[in-house]
């Protein structure tokens, strides 16, 4: 209502202009009309104030000093001393266990990716058409996602002891039992089979909503055409899924980068070190070791992996139908 | 060599039943039209024959085999969808050779039969093409191609020229006549359109609520359909329907109904105000009031050559009685040849000399 | 004659076929159920049953003491308290931070808008596992890690929260806006009378995040917690695992019941509307 006064106002100035008296008042609407500009852009500022405060005291401020911090040595109390490249000189030449943690955090999530993907890409296949004993199925396997990883990695821990059910199974079938977590060549797989156990349901299922939007005249024309399963699988199916697939395998990769509970609470990163990850090297060299200049080297390393997964993500976003 | 037929076809779908004991025969080379308002259970008809959405129980024979328990792949069908389902991962010329590499054609005898069907689609140019870089138009031919190159026995064809634009559509239409002339297979077209239908096909097989309504020529369903729902389907503007008084009713076509500002020696004449009036071109379209006898204030579509009635004149209504139609209480029509008694009492009524 | 078997070879075909599936589809039911039936079943056996080997499939002597241990010795009620007001508190402050930048974000054309906008999707990709050591310090400077301020705050604003309301603001068509400033409306009215009632299934299913996130929330507490009074649930389990008499599986098991509880009621309450929004995060 007002800015209407007010524009109705200029025009009337306007039709005026070369009245000199009127001169002085046309300053003043315009004075008024700037602070009420400058009030009429605070809102949006106003209203994301605490997020952008929030953001910008517990993510940007942290990482920025995380960064200057890998230059420095330091405990926690005494004072910061720089080093330079120092911290990173420590992780990569001077001791061999963050090289031993990178690979296997490389290991892992190339086998997490890989094996979370083929078993999503079958069960959302074979779970595909719509009835009770399907919608069943998908939703006993998509549960697991929404408990803690913390929760499942206990109950697993007790399956996979030495005294546990999987090797009273073994037993049964007169194989030899496994000593899972307690086992430098085994502790890797156990961990691996639980974040696969874990993330299958939910993985399936954004197959799932990716099949059902291919219209579902393409699978008939191919039926049709008389193709057989296999190729219609490997001709049609993935092929029609493959935006999806690759959007789900750098998701799943930043994930599994970040790995940290299941480890913790499964083998501590042990036996030896053969399952010791980055962020679980992190915190072991924050919390216990007290070396956070060599912490936040880790972190900024672990930083410029996500940094370029994240590219790829939002670049794919922007590209995300490929077809049609 | 492609008759299809189809005995006591029952569908349902959870709880409800789209088709029941439908029986229905398509001769061989026929071009075939299921015609009728959508949720008729037409598609569903075509996918029953695809194989695609088998019926729930019945026979479906191909060819003089019984063919329901074999997989879609197998009848030697081809189908051509309304959104085409080209194989967007695919090239045109990979689109139509995949159903060839599936039934293990040669290599040398399918770039021949490519190369043959892409040149009489007009596709040959396109042949290394992703579908995305295609008008609508050519994914059509691409279907089509997808379908010819298979020579099956019968081509499905489910409204395959709803998402071309009006001019486009008329051309490809009379292209798949010229298509089913040069093949000679038998085809069975879905559409809503009964102008598609009537233009396209040897037979019409008009269908509604998952009842076929008649199954006959273009030129029997217009001049001599079997119900009410026919005579309507069939026909723009449709049939003029109006109730007599022994609970029958009389139909007439608007373009067979004579207006003339004087009273003629026609069988059938009452006098109507004109309220509105539609210039067609070389038709004019009036809708008409009824302003005498027992359908008084009923109003009926006129179309005329004459253009010259303006809104609110008085006109007669003049119709003979050889273009007039009868239709009992249940809308079944009464036709002299069979029905003669009931045929003449309508005529009586009309002429008001019975109630 | 030949034409019958042929049709009824294929309907034993199918029928078998049909048969070997289910039987899968059980079997791979049963792959997924059965870790959490074998926790169950361990938290009612006595310790002494746990040790057994080959394992019991039902708990031969039926007990609950794990249970006892755990509300009793463990107070894991006072660990829950914690987890509830975290969450509790996460919730209704992430409300008042997240709408009004989610509205600005959809609604409004502002100077620095992709800046800020950049901040947001950083938040977004940045984990607690990167910032943990800075933020830790910075409440140590504060003086308030005798608190449980430091598991609500850094979680206020949620960037997915923002995204997700952001895309529904977008959706409630301007002329509504319009008009409602028409009448008079000021824009903290617009938002919390008209952007917010119409986008309850929104609010509702970031809360549902919210909660999720926080009950299941591991790391973060074990970074920022010394005192074993301001940990929740999720530590409380750790302890357990950590108990330096050995490991008592019939207490863990118990502990992690009722961890997991809560989210099974949640699941069987409304697991369609969790997929559904749960697919819709991954696909967003």
């Amino acid at each position: 209502m007002r800015e209407t006064e007010v524009k109705a106002a200029e025009n009337l100035m306007d039709t005026n202009k070369n009245l000199p008296e009127r001169a002085s008042e046309k300053k003043k609407q315009r004075k008024r009309h700037f602070g009420r500009r400058i009030l009429g852009a605070l809102p949006p500022y106003i209203m994301t104030l605490p997020a952008m405060a929030s953001f910008l005291l517990f993510t940007i401020y942290p990482i920025l000093d995380m960064i200057l911090l890998s230059f420095y040595e330091w405990n926690g109390l005494t004072e910061r001393k720089w080093v330079g490249l120092g911290n990173y000189d420590y992780l990569f030449n001077i001791q061999i266990d963050f090289k031993i943690a990178l690979k296997n955090t490389l290991v892992y999530t190339v086998a997490v990716v890989f094996f979370l993907q083929l078993f999503a890409l079958i069960f959302s296949v074979w779970l595909q058409k719509d009835s009770r004993i399907n919608s069943f199925v998908q939703r006993v396997m998509f549960f697991p996602h929404l408990c803690a990883m913390l929760a499942v990695s206990v109950v697993f821990s007790w399956l996979m002891d030495e005294q546990g059910l999987f090797n009273a199974v073994l037993e049964f079938f007169h194989i030899p039992g496994l000593r899972w977590l307690n086992d430098s060549t085994t502790a890797m797989i156990s961990v691996v089979i639980v974040a696969v156990w874990k993330g299958i349901g939910y993985q399936a299922l954004l197959l799932l909503s990716a099949l059902k939007s291919i219209p579902a005249d393409i699978f008939e024309a191919a039926e049709l055409d008389n193709t057989p399963p296999l190729r219609k699988f490997f001709r049609i199916t993935i092929p029609l899924l493959s935006p999806q697939l690759f959007f789900m395998l750098i998701t799943i990769t930043l994930n599994s980068f970040k790995v940290f509970d299941s480890v913790r609470i499964m083998t501590n990163g042990g036996p030896g070190k053969s399952t010791l990850v980055l962020v679980y090297y992190i915190y072991e060299y924050a919390q216990a070791n007290l070396k956070y200049g060599v912490a936040a080297a880790a972190g900024v390393v672990l930083l410029i992996f996500l940094l370029i997964l994240t590219v790829i993500y939002f670049r794919l976003i922007g590209k995300r139908v490929h077809y049609q | 060599m492609g008759e299809i037929i189809l005995k006591n076809i029952n569908k349902t779908f959870g709880n409800t039943k789209v088709l029941e004991d439908l029986n229905l025969k398509i001769n061989d080379g026929e071009f075939a039209v299921l015609v009728g308002a959508s949720g008729c259970g037409k598609t569903t008809l075509l996918r029953i024959i695809a194989g695609i959405g088998p019926a729930t129980s019945g026979e479906l024979f191909i060819d003089g085999e019984e063919v329901s328990d074999l997989a879609p792949g197998k009848r030697n069908i081809a189908m051509v969808f309304q959104n085409y389902a080209i194989y967007p991962n695919m090239t045109v010329k990979g689109n139509i050779e995949f159903g060839l590499k599936n039934n293990h054609v040669p290599k040398a005898e399918r770039e021949r039969l490519i190369a043959e069907v892409a040149e009489s689609v007009g596709l040959t140019e396109y042949l290394k093409r992703k579908p995305n870089a295609l008008s609508g138009g050519q994914r059509q031919r691409v279907a089509l191609a997808r379908a010819m190159v298979k020579n099956p026995k019968v081509f499905l064809m489910d409204e395959p020229l709803s998402n071309l634009d009006a001019k486009l559509r008329v051309a490809m239409r009379s292209e798949l006549i010229e298509l089913h002339n040069k093949l000679k297979t038998t085809f069975v077209y879905v559409t809503h359109d009964q102008v598609e239908a009537m233009s396209m096909a040897d037979t019409i097989i008009l269908m509604n609520k998952g009842v076929i309504q008649q199954q006959a020529s273009p030129e029997v369903i217009y001049d001599d359909p079997n119900n009410v729902f026919t005579a309507q389907f069939i026909g723009t503007p449709s049939m003029n329907i109006l109730p007599l008084k022994n609970g029958s009713f009389v139909g007439y076509r608007p373009e067979k109904v004579g207006l003339t500002p004087e009273e003629t020696e026609a069988f059938y004449k009452v006098r109507g105000r004109i309220i509105t009036r539609e210039m067609l071109g070389s038709e004019t379209l009036y809708k008409v009031q009824i302003i005498s006898g027992e359908h008084q204030n009923e109003t009926v579509m006129v179309k005329s050559l004459d253009s010259g009635f303006q809104e609110g004149q008085d006109a007669w209504v003049q119709v003979a009685l050889k273009h007039l139609y009868f239709f009992d209480g249940k809308e079944q029509r009464i036709r002299e040849a069979d029905r003669a008694e009931d045929y003449g009492a309508c005529v009586r009524c009309l002429k008001g000399e019975e109630a | 004659m030949a034409r019958l078997t042929r049709k009824q070879k294929r309907a034993v075909k199918r029928a078998a076929g049909n048969t070997v599936n289910l039987i899968f589809k059980l079997f791979v039911s049963v792959l997924f159920l059965f870790p959490f039936y074998w926790m169950v079943t361990t938290s009612f056996k006595p310790y002494l049953e746990t040790l057994k080997f080959p394992p019991t499939l039902w708990p031969q002597d039926f007990t609950f003491e794990g249970y006892v241990h755990v509300f009793q010795e463990l107070d894991i009620l006072s660990y829950i308290k914690n987890t509830l007001i975290v969450t509790g508190t996460v919730i209704v402050i992430q409300f008042f931070v997240n709408v009004p930048a989610a509205y600005a974000f959809a609604k409004w054309k502002f100077k620095g808008q992709g800046l800020m906008w950049g901040i947001v999707m950083t938040g977004f990709m940045i984990p607690g596992q990167l910032t943990f050591m800075t933020v830790y310090f910075m409440f140590a400077d504060w003086g308030i890690l005798k608190t449980l301020w430091p598991q609500i705050i850094p979680t206020c604003a949620s960037a997915f929260s923002i995204f997700l309301l952001r895309q529904n603001f977008k959706q409630i068509p301007e002329e509504l806006v319009e008009s409602a400033k028409l009448d008079g409306s000021s824009e903290w009215k617009i938002l919390w009378r008209l952007m917010v009632p119409m986008s309850k299934a929104t609010m509702v299913t970031t809360i549902l995040f919210s909660f999720i996130n926080h009950w299941n929330a591991y790391f973060w507490p074990l970074v920022m917690t010394r005192d074993e009074d301001l940990k929740p649930i999720t530590l409380a389990i750790e302890r357990l695992k950590n108990l330096e008499q050995g490991l008592n599986y019939t207490d863990i098991m118990a502990g992690n019941v009722i961890l997991v509880l809560p989210l099974v009621i949640l699941f069987l309450l409304a697991s369609k509307k969790i997929i559904q929004a749960m697919a819709y995060r991954g696909m967003k």
